[in-house]
């Protein structure tokens, strides 16, 4: 006979498993990366040492690491947010691009002769703004007509970035540099409206990213308004029995997601870009975020530490280029970790257990002997 | 309109066309088995960069093909697996294909002593008869102008809508993305059935890659389908689950993408990057008018799409 595995649904995980999963799944990527490493001739150990050594083995790789991870804390705020909520905003991609386009215009229009401080935050503030403004063209069609948001984020990602490509690469906007006559460049932005770096390369954006992870756990975990929110994230049904209005529940998060992953485009444009640059800002930082917030199963601050390894991540691609190795590396990685990581959920969703055993029938020990 | 200018078009609207008919069609089929696959742009990138390896190691364009088939569907199976067997999310998991086969397409084509990129294919898919029936005016070239893979695209989209709409197995497909619980109850076991239309749909977007590397531009780029995988998504949608209207869609999308250089030869400026932009317009507006709300059911929408089936006995 068989002796199959029981499977059954669980209330809650244990916490140490909560814990294993993502830092299993990373293992377990690493397994994968090496073996793909190996059978293209590379040295494994060498590829993740040089990986490390450039992003955690000095002070300045360090604070690159975190530069790269402050747009991703905001992006996986973003779709961790929205993902809760099961509203499937994909498109932080496009979220953050329109941000970077409203941050560079209120940066470029201010006069020169604004203050720091009132232009830095209108600067930061329009990114949000417009990140929210491109979720809405997808958020008020899903919650008054019922349009699916997964192919209408997607697809708002490739218009927005044709359109900032427009703007900079294909037309003579004010986001186009006129003085850049050879190669088309984005207009630096007043000098004013910079955010200041504090160590190397990296600004206070990273601390304006993390404070908005915090404020987004604060939000969820301790206000009226979060504990309605997670109702809605558990059941449309009983949200409406409680008599919370769910579609507006739903759009005020997809509206929140949009302004999280604007605000990522505006820091990098008042931040370590000082201009819309199209290079800089097709890199992926949305999707990306997706991954950040699946590791970090949603919750705003597991999202901060996750952002960083991700960061580490990026930023160790072009160190791999300089051995002779694809910088693709990393993204076969970062694909891997999210595969393992959101195949794990399954043990956290569920318990697996022998099943009793059987009292009339054979011991255990002889079966395992037939089998 | 000049005659040649719109001939033109349309066939370079089949030729830009045909790679995403393959990943539509293949998209289909998970679909509507009641499996949402968010992979199809990596699995088509990962198709595309084996069939070239295949061809560039073997000179032989079909074996190109059949690894492309081969890469597609075994990616997809960590998609079967993750939203078959254990039931987590499709959307999370299939983006996850999709950024691991985007990694993966790359480093393949950039990995090793003598890399991929930059090469040109050492054989291509080019039309079939280049003379005789090809030279009859219009017909000529819209019916017989093509390459082999346009014609299996053709017998691609007329099989599995025969399959999906007229056979038994075909009405199981369809059950099992209604009502799992009651396809199970008459004795179909829905993961099997899960599993395999997950893994042709794999195969077909592997293939659809392998029309972009081995036929339209043959030689090896990072990315040379563009966005072409997630145009395929949308797609289904639009083409509401019928294979045949996939075809016209993906055809209709084709000859977008060739808007700018019809318009160029037309003598009317429109900047590239705005043009870039209309596809996806046109899709998010036919989506909202065509396919919200309950409109998407009437359409056709398996209503068991993205969501795990366990059996009862759990």
């Amino acid at each position: 006979m068989t002796r199959r595995l029981i499977v059954e649904p669980r209330g809650l995980a244990p916490w140490w498993l909560k814990l294993l999963i993502p830092i299993g799944s990373v293992f377990a990527a690493m397994v994968v990366g090496a073996f793909f490493l190996a059978i293209t001739g590379n040295d494994w150990v060498e590829v993740y040492q040089k990986m490390a050594d450039a992003a955690f083995g000095s002070g300045r790789g360090f604070a690159e690491t975190l530069v790269s991870a402050t747009p991703l804390i905001l992006t996986g705020v973003a779709a961790a947010i929205a993902f809760k909520m099961l509203v499937w905003n994909i498109g932080g991609e496009g979220q953050l691009i329109f941000g970077a386009i409203t941050a560079a215009g209120v940066g470029i229009w201010l006069s020169g002769s604004t203050p720091p401080f009132i232009a830095i935050t209108a600067v930061v503030l329009a990114g949000a703004v417009g990140g929210a403004f491109w979720a809405s063209l997808s958020a008020v069609p899903k919650v008054y007509l019922g349009t699916n948001e997964i192919i209408t984020t997607l697809m708002l990602n490739f218009i927005a970035l044709n359109f900032m490509n427009y703007l900079v690469l294909g037309s003579f906007s004010p986001w186009r540099d006129p003085e850049a006559t050879q190669f088309p460049q984005g207009r630096p932005i007043i000098e004013n409206a910079r955010i200041p770096e504090f160590f190397h390369r990296l600004d206070w954006g990273l601390f304006i990213a993390i404070g908005v992870a915090i404020i987004a756990w604060f939000v969820i975990t301790k206000t009226r308004s979060g504990f309605e929110y997670r109702i809605v994230g558990d059941s449309f049904d009983a949200a409406r029995y409680a008599g919370i209005k769910v579609p507006k529940k739903v759009l005020g998060t997809f509206l929140a997601s949009g302004a999280a992953a604007g605000l990522a485009g505006s820091i990098l444009v008042a931040g370590i870009l000082g201009k819309m640059d199209p290079r800089s800002l097709d890199l992926g930082l949305g999707f990306t975020g997706i991954i950040v917030a699946a590791l970090a199963r949603l919750n705003p601050i597991a999202i901060i530490p996750v952002a960083i390894l991700m960061g580490a991540l990026n930023n160790a691609g072009p160190a791999l280029q300089s051995i002779g190795v694809p910088s693709a590396t990393v993204r076969i990685l970062q694909g891997a970790i999210l595969l393992f990581a959101v195949g794990g959920e399954f043990l956290i969703l569920n318990r697996i257990r022998r099943p009793e055993r059987p009292t009339e029938e054979a011991p255990a020990d002889a079966e395992v002997s037939a089998a | 309109m000049n005659e040649s200018v719109l001939m033109l078009t349309v066939m370079a609207a089949i030729g830009l066309g045909t790679g995403i008919v393959f990943a539509t069609v293949g998209e289909i089929l998970a679909e509507r088995a009641g499996v949402l696959n968010l992979g199809v742009q990596g699995m088509m990138l990962v198709g595309a960069v084996m069939g070239f390896w295949a061809t560039f190691e073997t000179g032989n364009l079909w074996l190109g093909v059949l690894a492309a088939l081969i890469a597609g569907a075994a990616l997809s199976v960590i998609h079967a697996f993750n939203s078959v067997t254990l039931g987590v999310s499709q959307i999370v998991s299939g983006l996850a294909l999709t950024i691991f086969g985007t990694g993966l397409a790359a480093f393949v084509g950039r990995a090793g002593a003598n890399p991929l990129i930059g090469e040109p294919s050492r054989a291509e898919f080019t039309p079939i008869l280049t003379d005789g029936l090809a030279d009859l005016p219009i017909v000529g070239p819209l019916i017989f102008g093509h390459d082999a893979l346009v014609y299996l695209s053709w017998i691609v989209v007329a099989t599995t809508s025969y399959y999906l709409f007229r056979t038994r197995p075909g009405l199981t497909v369809r059950a099992v993305g209604e009502d799992p619980a009651s396809a199970e109850a008459a004795g179909v076991n829905v993961s099997t059935v899960r599993y395999l239309h997950v893994m042709a749909g794999g195969a077909l977007a592997g293939l659809g890659g392998a029309y972009f590397s081995l036929a339209l531009v043959p030689s090896w780029q990072d990315n040379p389908i563009g966005p072409a995988g997630w145009i395929a998504i949308a797609l289904v949608i639009l083409a509401s689950w019928r294979p045949w209207r996939a075809l016209w869609v993906a055809y209709l999308f084709g000859a977008a993408g060739r808007l700018n250089f019809t318009f160029q030869t037309l003598e009317i400026n429109v900047p590239a990057n705005l043009l870039a932009m209309l596809p996806f317009v046109l899709a998010i507006i036919a989506m909202i008018v065509l396919t919200s709300g309950k409109r998407a059911r009437l359409l056709g929408a398996p209503a068991a799409l993205g969501i795990p089936y366990f059996r009862e006995e759990r």
